[in-house]
């Protein structure tokens, strides 16, 4: 039994190998060697790279490192190495607790998840939606909407704050979940590329190929559409979640209830009440909560870059 | 399984452009025809109207006896092979071909009888569960046929289904095609740009002009009897020969005049070709198909009154095995079939650099270079007006007969 599933095992791996490879051929992966590029340029290259990585890496690493310290040791000790007590369980416990009457951090990280994921999903459904229709339908206005669309990308939200927070005091909005996900439905970047990915993604032919062959334009939109979209339907899902989960200043204007605050404005709170108060423990708590807060997106980071995968066209229109 | 009835169709885009001008054709069920034409002459316009992809500006559509102007694709009942195949390339062989039948809500298990079906008259059988991507060129475009022919549609249509196809495959796929074709006995309506495959593929070929239907016939009605210099140059391979000529009258006689040469017009061609005399004194254009032109055999020198002499220059021999193709120079321009003024407009640019083109015997002994006399079937020439383009006399203005079977006889001897 064991055996077979070693065997499975194998072959699965193998057949992992055998796609990687395929897809490395669909993209027409050229040896560096054959471009003309000199070894130690791509030596130099290769270094620059591992250098900007290590860059990028070294505050995750902090943070992973200090989630595990007290805050005497977060102060005292050296930064990149771990200290007596390990305190990671400790402080992940604490993120559990009502500091100082400031607020719960796992509530906030339920109101970040029903935020990003609501707003984010929503978002990216819309966005899906109006870049087909911007796409493969001319009708009376598309390219003045489309315009349109395209000139909301240059309004900074910052502008609009004082109106928005005055239509929500109108609307009942403030205090309510509604209130940071109906805006976060709407996202003129995710319109803007899903229409660009849709123009070079789903051909018109294959949209009049099944238009002949008696499909109607939702059967189209389902059946053949969205998997070709699904590359572009993530990039855009993972950029609209990581939006949302990172928004500060819309939840800074609408919430003044704790209970609502996302992770953002939870934590900022506590990060101002810690250096007003010299309260000894909310330190290791921001640290902790942020390496928390990092977790969902890259599972969702990770979930997305399997998608990532092109050459979906191939075989489907000659030249 | 219906006819088409296509009155007067017109497509105007939104920019002012005409696509289609005013075409009008019927297509007979069982019927095989052809639309031919050079790159945008609006053959594929004409098709997609009437697969219901461009909106009819105006004019009437029928297929079988309803009116589908305003009906959509889907309830056309057409299907439709695409250039470049269109597959759908996350379903594998059998979900595209079946997919019109999905589409339609044809039970699973019938569906996959007809999908099988389909398949073994394409010779897919072995393929049907892979995607389109690890199929070759020659069994996408079969996917691409078995999607079309998986339902029994009113109305096929092709637009050069064949195109992307290597030399060979495509010769090949071509007798496929019209078998399949005559095996379901759909009317079809298939689009090509080469000549070739419109003639040797279509029960009628139709040829197309800058959005408007030139001449519409049976192959050898438009070989033998084009309508104007377009069909008569468009349809032949390789293309008639065309030189701007004169018509002069001599001693009673008429003469055209090519460059310096003159040949003799034979009563008998003027008696049929009415007129041709109202052209005397004026320039027109003379169609010399290539095998009308003929290197003399000199142990056989020519019998018939109706050969006369054409000098040229030899530029270049082709050696086809079973004929030679001589490219030569006559000291005029030859035109192209865009030359007619009331189209080309700029009519130094109608004046194509190439050489005129003989289909001689192949012991005919010639060499590159040499100084030919080429014997002419006089009464086989062409001759259109120059302004028009419309054919005005010739061998073309006999209309089937047995005088003319007897020119084919002669020219072929």
């Amino acid at each position: 039994m064991s055996e077979l599933t070693a065997k499975e095992v194998t072959s699965r791996r193998q057949r992992r190998r055998e796609r990687a490879r395929q897809q490395q051929a669909d993209e027409g992966g050229v040896p560096l060697r054959l471009l003309g590029v000199k070894r130690r340029t791509v030596f130099f290259l290769t270094a620059l790279c591992i250098v900007f990585t290590i860059y990028t890496l070294i505050p995750i690493v902090w943070v992973i490192v200090n989630a595990t310290k007290t805050q005497y040791n977060i102060l005292t000790t050296f930064g990149f190495w771990f200290a007596h007590p390990f305190s990671l369980v400790s402080n992940f416990r604490a993120l559990f607790n009502n500091v100082d009457g400031v607020g719960v951090y796992f509530r906030w990280f339920l109101n970040t998840l029903l935020y990003a994921g609501v707003g984010g999903i929503g978002a990216t459904v819309f966005a899906t939606l109006a870049g087909y229709g911007f796409s493969r339908f001319r009708f009376r206005g598309s390219r003045s909407a489309f315009m349109f669309v395209i000139a909301a990308l240059l309004v900074p939200v910052t502008a609009i704050s004082y109106p928005l927070y005055l239509i929500y005091a109108r609307a009942g909005l403030i205090n309510s979940a509604w209130g940071m996900i109906l805006p976060s439905l709407v996202t003129p970047v995710g319109v803007y590329l899903m229409r660009t990915f849709i123009d070079a993604s789903v051909p018109q032919e294959l949209i009049d190929a099944a238009r002949v062959d008696g499909a109607g334009e939702i059967k189209i939109f389902r059946r053949l559409a969205l998997p070709l979209m699904g590359p572009g339907f993530v990039t855009v899902l993972l950029l609209n979640v990581v939006a949302v989960w990172n928004n500060y200043f819309l939840p800074m204007i609408i919430f003044s209830e704790n209970s609502r605050f996302p992770l953002t404005v939870g934590m900022g709170v506590w990060a101002s009440h810690a250096a007003q108060s010299g309260d000894q423990n909310i330190y290791p708590l921001l640290v902790t909560g942020g390496l928390v807060t990092i977790v969902p997106l890259a599972a969702l980071f990770w979930f997305v870059q399997r998608r990532w995968n092109g050459g979906l066209l191939v075989g489907s229109l000659a030249n | 399984m219906a006819r088409i009835s296509a009155q007067g169709l017109t497509k105007v885009y939104a920019d002012g452009t005409v696509g289609l001008r005013d075409f009008s054709l019927e297509i007979e069920e069982g019927e095989f025809v052809t639309l031919v034409g050079p790159s945008g002459c609006g053959k594929t316009t004409a098709l997609r109207m009437i697969a219901g992809l461009e909106e009819i500006t105006s004019g009437t559509l029928k297929i079988g006896d309803r009116v589908v102007n305003d009906v959509a694709p889907l309830e056309r009942d057409v299907a439709m092979v695409f250039q470049n195949y269109a597959l759908y390339p996350h379903l594998t062989v059998a979900e595209n071909i079946g997919f019109p039948l999905e589409m339609r809500n044809v039970p699973k298990a019938e569906r996959r009888a007809k999908v099988e079906e389909a398949a073994r008259v394409l010779g897919l059988e072995g393929y049907l569960s892979r995607k389109p991507r690890n199929l070759s060129g020659g069994q996408r475009q079969r996917v691409a046929m078995g999607r079309a022919i998986v339902r029994r549609p009113a109305v096929f249509l092709m637009d050069e289904p064949l195109s992307n196809l290597d030399a060979k495959l495509r010769v090949q796929m071509r007798a496929e095609v019209q078998r399949i074709q005559r095996q379901l006995g759909v009317a079809t309506l298939y689009v090509t740009h080469d000549q070739t495959e419109a003639v040797t593929m279509g029960d009628r070929v139709v040829v197309m002009r800058d959005g408007a239907l030139q001449q519409n016939g049976t192959p050898h009605e438009l070989y033998e009897h084009p309508v104007n210099m377009f069909v008569g140059a468009f349809i032949g391979s390789p293309a008639m020969n065309l030189y701007r000529g004169e018509i002069v009258r001599a001693d009673g006689q008429l003469e055209l005049h090519i460059g310096s040469q003159s040949l003799e017009l034979p009563p008998e061609l003027v008696a049929r070709s009415p007129r041709l005399a109202a052209y005397a004194g004026r320039s027109l254009i003379v169609g010399i198909r290539p095998e009308q032109l003929s290197l003399p055999d000199p142990g056989n020198p020519p019998r018939s009154k109706r050969l006369a002499a054409l000098t040229a220059d030899a530029e270049l021999v082709e050696d086809l095995g079973n004929e030679l193709f001589v490219h030569f120079r006559l000291g005029v321009p030859r035109l192209s079939e865009n030359a007619v003024a009331a189209t080309a407009g700029a009519s130094d640019e109608s004046v194509e650099a190439d050489a005129g083109v003989a289909r001689v015997a192949p012991r005919s002994r010639v060499r590159s270079g040499d100084r030919v006399t080429f014997d002419v079937v006089v009464d086989g020439l062409y001759f259109f007006d120059e302004d028009t383009g419309a054919v005005v006399g010739g061998r073309s203005s006999s209309r089937r007969g047995s005088t003319d079977n007897q020119i084919v006889a002669e020219a072929n001897e």
